[in-house]
Parts: C-alpha cells; sequence; structure tokens
C-alpha cells in the first residue's frame, strides 16, 4: 500500500521527466528541421547561381572547372557532373555500378526540378544533405549540379552539447524532484494528522480536535472534522443523559411502588391509610405505563422517516383533541376558547396531527391555573397554517426556553412528579412538527402565560 | 432465380467473349510502316511515312519486339516468364511461349523457323520450335543480351561479361568465343568488309567512346573507331552506317571503312536509329519523341508514349 503523497510524488516525477524528454526531442526535431532547411536553402540559392553560367548546350570543361573553383571557396561541396553514365543515362538497361543519381531522380530531373535529399551517401561514406540541380537543354540531362553537406558535422556538433544537456536534465530532474517531495510532504501534514484524529475518534475519545491551519481544501475537511466531532461528543452527552434520565424517572415510582407495597405486605398501613396507599401505588403505576408509551412514541418517531401525508380540515382535528381533553379542564374549571378559520386545510396525518395538539394543550392544561382559559385560534401565514395555543399558566423563564422541547427536560426539576408531565411531551411534539415539515415556536413570560405556535405547510393547491 | 442465372450466364458469356475478341488496330500486309516500341508505357506505335496508324497498348510490361515474317511480332518482357507472338493483320495474339523470367533478347530463324531467347537469370540461350515448345538450351556468359546472325552463325554479346560467343545454328553449339570490352552493347556485320562491329556503354561509371571492330573470321580486335559517348544503336542504309551515341544525343554517319561523314545532335537519349524509306529515325528515350531525319535535317518529331526503346521496320515493296 503506497501513500497518496508518493502517489503523487510519483505522477510529478512521471510528468516532469516526460517533459523532460519531449522537450529534448523537439529541440533536436526543430534544431535539424531549421539547420537542415537553412542549409538546403543556401544550398539550392548557390546552385542556382551557378547554374546561370550554364547556357545550354554541351556541358563544357569550361563550366565544370568553373564549379571546381568555386567549390574551393565554398562551404559545401559542389561539382558539376556530365558523365551519362553517373546520370542513369543507361537505364533501362542493367547497370551494375552506382550511379550517381537514379533513375527516378534522373526522371525528375529531366522535368527541371531540382533534388534535395538527406541521409547516407555510399559514394561519399557519410551522411549527407545534398542538392542536385539539372542542366537541361531541350529536354535533354546534359549534366547536374551536385552540391552536398556532411550532415555528420551536425550531429558531432550536436553530440558535444548532448553529454552536457543529460547531465543538466539528471540534476535538474533530480533537485526537483526533491522540493516536490518536500512540497508535498507539507501540503500532506494536516491530512496526516486528521487520520490520526479520526483513529482516536473511533477508539471513543470524543473530545479529539485538529488544528485548522489553512483555508484550502484539507482546511475546510479539518473544519467539517471538528464540528462533527462536537456533534457527536454532545450527542453522546445527550445519549448518556437521556438513560440517567430514564432510569431515574422509572427508578422513583418503583421504589415508591416497592415501600408501599412492603408496608402493605407487612401490615404497617391498615385501613384509611391503605386505601390511600394502593391507590397512590395504582398512580405511580400508571405514570410508569405512560411514561414507557411517551418512549415507545418517541423512539418510533424517530425512526419513521416519511410519512404519508394527506389533506385534513385543521379545525376538526383540533375540536377532536379539545373533546379528549374537556375531562382535564373541567377538573381545573378551565374554559377553552377557540377562533378557528374553517377553511384551513393542511398535509398531515390525522393521528400524528391529533397528538400534537393533545400534548400542546395538555401542557397548557397542566400549567394554567384553576378558573383561568386557554385560547386557541388559527390563521393563515405565507402559505402555512398558524396555530397559537395561548394559556394564562406560570410561563417559562427564558434560559430554559431552547431547551424546552429536549427530552426530559423540565422548568421547574423539583415540581417533576407533582405537575404529572414526563418531560418528554414537547420533545414527541417537535418532532412529529418536523415531519409535518413544520415547525415549533414558544414565547412565553414568567407568571404571564406561555404562547405555542405551530407552523404547519397548507395543502397545496 | 432462373432469370438471375440466365442473366449470370449472359454476363460471363460476354466476359468470356470479350476476352477472345480482344484485337488491337490491324495492321494491313501490304503496308510498310516504322514502329517504335515504348517500354515505360507498354506499347507499340505504327507510323507509316511519318503518320501514325495505329497504336497497341498492352497491360504486360514487356521490354521488347522482334518482327517475324512481315506479318508478325513477338513481344517478349524481362520481368514475363512468357512471350507473346501477334499477328499483324488481324491484331491478334496467336502463340504464347513460355520463354521464362530473365529475357533480354528474340532472335527468329527463318530458315529453321525457331526463337532463341537469351536469358540473363539462367545466363542461357534456348531454342523453341515454331508451336512453341521448348528445343535445346545452352549455357553462355554472363547476362547474355544483343543478338545478330550472318552465315548459319549467332553473335551473342554478354553483356556483363568479357566474352561475345558465336553459336553455330545448326548443330546449336558454342563455336567459339572472343574476347570483348564490358558492357557492350549493340552490333552490326559489314558482311563486304568481314567485320562486326560493336558498340557499348562503358565499363563501371567510365563512358565507351568507340566502336571497336572486330574480324568476323577470328575475332580478333582489328580497329577502334572514335565516335562520341556510349554508341550502342546501329543501322545500315547501302554503304552507310547510322549510329546513335546515346551518352553524347547525336547520330553518326559513317561509311563501310569507318569514316565518320558527318554527325548532328537528335533526341534526348537515344538507344535506337532504324532507316526507312528515306529517313534515318532516332527515337528519344527521355524525350519520348520520334525523330525522322532526311539530308541531315530533322524533317519531323512525333510525340510517342513514354519510353521508347525499339525500332521496328517493315518496308513493303509494292
Amino acid at each position: 500500500m503506497k501513500k497518496l503523497s508518493t502517489k503523487i510524488w510519483g505522477l510529478i516525477v512521471l510528468f516532469l521527466l516526460v517533459t523532460i524528454t519531449f522537450m529534448y526531442v523537439l529541440t533536436e526535431y526543430l534544431y535539424e528541421q531549421l539547420y537542415v532547411e537553412d542549409t538546403e536553402a543556401s544550398m539550392v540559392e548557390v546552385g542556382e547561381k551557378l547554374r546561370t553560367k550554364y547556357k545550354g548546350g554541351k556541358v563544357t570543361d569550361q563550366f565544370i572547372l568553373d564549379v571546381e573553383e568555386f567549390n574551393t571557396y565554398s562551404n559545401f561541396d559542389v561539382f558539376a557532373v556530365r558523365n551519362p553514365r553517373e546520370l542513369s543515362a543507361c537505364v533501362p538497361f542493367d547497370i551494375d555500378y552506382d550511379a550517381l543519381i537514379g533513375p527516378n531522380e534522373r526522371k525528375e530531373l529531366l522535368q527541371g526540378n531540382s533534388i534535395t535529399k538527406i541521409g547516407y551517401e555510399e559514394r561519399f561514406e557519410r551522411q549527407i544533405i545534398s542538392v542536385i540541380l539539372p542542366l537541361t537543354d531541350q529536354s535533354r540531362l546534359e549534366g547536374i549540379i551536385y552540391l552536398y553537406y556532411p550532415l555528420a558535422k551536425i550531429s558531432e556538433l550536436a553530440n558535444k552539447e548532448v553529454f552536457l544537456l543529460i547531465g543538466c536534465a539528471i540534476i535538474f530532474s533530480a533537485l526537483l524532484g526533491f522540493f516536490v517531495y518536500e512540497g508535498i510532504r507539507h501540503i500532506m501534514r494536516p491530512l496526516k494528522e486528521l487520520q490520526e484524529a479520526v483513529e482516536k475518534m473511533s477508539n471513543g475519545n470524543y473530545e479529539t480536535r485538529v488544528i485548522v491551519s489553512s483555508k484550502d481544501e484539507i482546511g475546510k475537511l479539518s473544519e467539517a472534522f471538528n464540528e462533527m466531532a462536537s456533534s457527536i461528543e454532545r450527542e453522546d452527552e445527550a445519549q448518556k443523559n437521556f438513560l440517567a434520565t430514564v432510569s431515574h424517572e422509572l427508578r422513583t415510582p418503583i421504589s415508591y411502588v416497592k415501600g408501599y407495597c412492603e408496608a402493605i405486605q407487612q401490615q404497617f398501613i391498615e385501613g384509611k391509610d391503605k386505601d390511600e396507599a394502593i391507590s397512590l401505588i395504582a398512580r405511580e403505576a400508571n405514570r410508569m405505563e405512560r411514561l414507557t408509551n411517551e418512549l415507545l412514541e418517541l423512539a418510533r418517531t424517530s425512526n419513521e422517516q416519511n410519512i404519508e401525508l394527506y389533506p385534513i380540515v385543521l379545525s376538526e382535528t383540533i375540536r377532536d383533541a379539545i373533546c379528549l381533553l374537556e375531562k382535564k379542564s373541567a377538573e381545573k374549571n378551565i374554559e377553552i376558547k377557540t377562533n378557528f378559520d374553517e377553511q384551513i386545510i393542511v398535509e398531515g396525518h390525522e393521528e400524528k396531527l391529533k397528538q400534537i395538539f393533545i400534548n400542546t394543550i395538555e401542557n397548557a392544561i397542566r400549567y394554567s391555573n384553576n378558573d383561568s382559559t386557554i385560547s386557541i385560534l388559527t390563521k393563515i401565514m405565507n402559505g402555512n397554517a398558524i396555530i397559537e395555543i395561548i394559556d394564562r399558566g406560570i410561563g417559562i423563564p427564558a434560559k430554559d426556553l431552547p431547551h424546552i422541547t429536549e427530552r426530559f427536560y423540565r422548568v421547574n426539576k423539583a415540581r417533576s412528579r407533582a405537575d404529572g408531565g414526563s418531560g418528554l411531551g414537547l420533545s414527541i411534539v417537535d418532532q412529529l412538527v418536523k415531519q409535518h415539515q413544520g415547525n415549533v415556536t414558544i414565547k412565553s413570560v414568567v407568571g404571564e402565560g406561555t404562547t405555542v405556535s405551530i407552523t404547519i405547510p397548507l395543502m397545496e393547491e | 432465380m432462373k432469370h438471375v442465372q440466365l442473366y449470370i450466364m449472359l454476363l460471363f458469356l460476354f466476359i468470356l467473349a470479350g476476352c477472345n475478341e480482344q484485337a488491337f488496330t490491324k495492321i494491313n500486309q501490304h503496308q510498310s510502316f516504322v514502329a517504335s516500341v515504348n517500354i515505360l508505357e507498354p506499347s507499340i506505335t505504327f507510323f507509316e511515312g511519318t503518320e501514325e496508324i495505329a497504336k497497341w497498348e498492352f497491360e504486360k510490361a514487356y521490354t521488347g519486339a522482334l518482327l517475324i515474317k512481315k506479318d508478325q511480332i513477338l513481344l517478349y518482357g524481362h520481368q514475363l516468364d512468357e512471350a507473346d507472338l501477334y499477328e499483324l493483320s488481324t491484331g491478334k495474339k496467336v502463340q504464347t511461349i513460355k520463354s521464362g523470367i530473365g529475357t533480354t533478347n528474340a532472335y527468329y530463324d527463318e530458315e529453321q523457323e525457331r526463337f532463341f531467347f537469351t536469358n540473363s537469370e539462367s545466363n542461357t540461350i534456348s531454342s523453341f520450335n515454331a508451336h512453341g515448345k521448348k528445343l535445346e538450351e545452352l549455357q553462355l556468359g554472363n547476362y547474355p543480351m544483343s543478338m545478330t546472325s550472318h552465315n548459319g552463325k549467332l553473335y551473342v554479346v554478354n553483356y556483363k561479361d568479357t566474352i561475345l560467343s558465336v553459336i553455330d545454328l545448326d548443330l546449336f553449339e558454342v563455336e567459339d568465343e572472343w574476347e570483348i570490352e564490358k558492357s557492350s552493347n549493340g552490333m552490326i556485320i559489314l558482311p563486304e568488309e568481314e567485320v562486326v562491329w560493336i558498340g557499348g556503354h562503358g565499363e563501371g561509371s567510365k563512358p565507351n567512346q568507340e566502336i571497336d571492330v572486330y574480324n568476323i573470321k577470328t575475332g580478333e580486335l582489328q580497329s577502334e573507331i572514335n565516335v562520341s559517348l556510349m554508341p550502342i544503336g546501329f543501322s545500315r542504309k547501302e554503304t552507310t552506317v547510322f549510329v546513335v551515341n546515346h551518352g553524347s544525343n547525336e547520330l553518326f554517319a559513317l561509311n563501310l571503312q569507318g569514316k565518320v561523314l558527318w554527325n548532328m545532335e537528335v533526341g534526348a537519349n537515344p538507344f535506337v536509329v532504324a532507316t526507312y524509306k528515306d529517313y534515318q529515325v532516332v527515337t528519344g528515350y527521355d524525350d519520348h519523341k520520334i525523330y525522322f531525319i532526311k539530308d541531315r535535317q530533322i524533317q519531323k518529331t512525333i510525340e510517342t508514349n513514354q519510353g521508347p526503346f525499339q525500332l521496328l521496320v517493315r518496308e513493303v515493296v509494292k
């Protein structure tokens, strides 16, 4: 298993080598092209100037001499040939010697075209660039001017430099390779730290955080990791608290039940007291039943991802809920005032919607004083249905408001069992409303009362 | 379905008929002509007077031709393994002879009605009867090519050798071998002088500038006639011998003793000269033109197919 940094490094070095090779080949090619082309062009130029001395007819001795004389001053080797044997004049007869030009070249020259060749020439025993110009008269090939320049000189020139070039390329590659390696190691360091942090996290060390030292992708990844770590830590904390609360909530009624049962068994309590004790046991058992039911409800709603929603007349559902709670409100002599917009139809699940209202109204009744009023009104705002449940109860302190929907969160910890709530009601409401793509906001003033606003999207027309 | 079969049958018959009927322009038996054998675009162009009368164009890469019995043309190729005999008066192929790859030249002996082919692959000369059946084979020197006959003897120049082979046609055996120059090509026998003139390209890259004169009886080199560059084509009219020098594009006229009468520049790389009526006809291999010369003047120049390499002359006396 290779490290990512090694892979990237390898890739960069490979690209580097490819680039250097390519540049080398390109330079070589260009050099040769330009040099050869330049040489060729000047050879053609010289050849054509020399050719102007030929006035037609047979190639004279004087012309041959003139060209030879020019040769002594020229950069190139130049000579004129008039021997028809050298000019392949005997083809189509089988020829068993090396003529200076071949039959195809002869054909080309006969048409008045000059020829340039690059390659090994047997006669000169070396690589040459050669230019051949025809001396023609009335479609007779009377002779040629042959110019050549040894290619070897060019490659010899290049050869001297080639070792220096290769040496430089190697040193350059090595240096660049080293710096690239260091650079990648530097860039990759946060990734390594991140990897270590992840390992710590998976070992249960949730307070692990990494230092964010850059704003690049790795920096963002580190930030995201830190956020994730916080969330996990928070969730872990909440899980622990929840377990502690659940066990605490269950332990208290169980100890009541256990204590009274033992007292009755050993006949410490007699007569009227005994009846009271039994009714207490029954009450605590009810509480435990409710608690477990609500826990079940909570567990179910958190597991459900998508529920099926359908059009529901909102006021009907609220009236059903009020109806179910009539007994409780009557006990405290609380009057429930309603003001419904009968037109409101929302997308919802009837049972769950009813549960939302039962929990909220029950809460309102629970924390309202005797002989007070609770107002429930519905209205449309921005394509949503707003349901407001307003009580004149004890209210909630501002510091507790943000936590009010957390499980088992109670404003007055001591009053827990006295007011009969389990601390799960609003948690359930919150979850159910979220399932309906809505939200819950709670405003409250201590001693004056609480307003719970539930927003649920209207049915789409 | 039956219709389809019928059509295919008819088509096949047409193709077959087409193959059989492939004939060239007929050449009247009573017509004189000079014909150029072109090898780059394989063809024969026939001229009467100085007018083109017919052009035979071939698919096969023939490299040489021979006029036989006035009404037949034998065509052979260095890279072909068979030679074809065409009849001029019908324009049709009449016979095929398995001459073998490497054929450099052909000769026809009218008396015995035999064909002779020299071969550069096997360095032999082979004889075939009138029906194309191979009769005998004789080993010669390296690359036998130029041939001419006289008095029942066939003289064969071995092009890449220094030997001329003299063959007795009756016995079909090498009777004598003469020492000659390498790359010799082209010869003419002058019986009244008892000499053979042999031309050539020259050895290696050195061009030959002379005609070698050999004694026909002894095979000894008698003299050398200085001409221009590479004399390889010979022709004779009465007491004048015409020689083309392909290296210098020159036509020389000499008397039988080898004295130069006149010379002139003609054509580009001419390989062959022929006498036809009052003309000397020269072909330019590089400029693919045929020159008709009379009184040392070019009378007419005619463009022909590429690579005119040989001339065939038929003069019918009316």
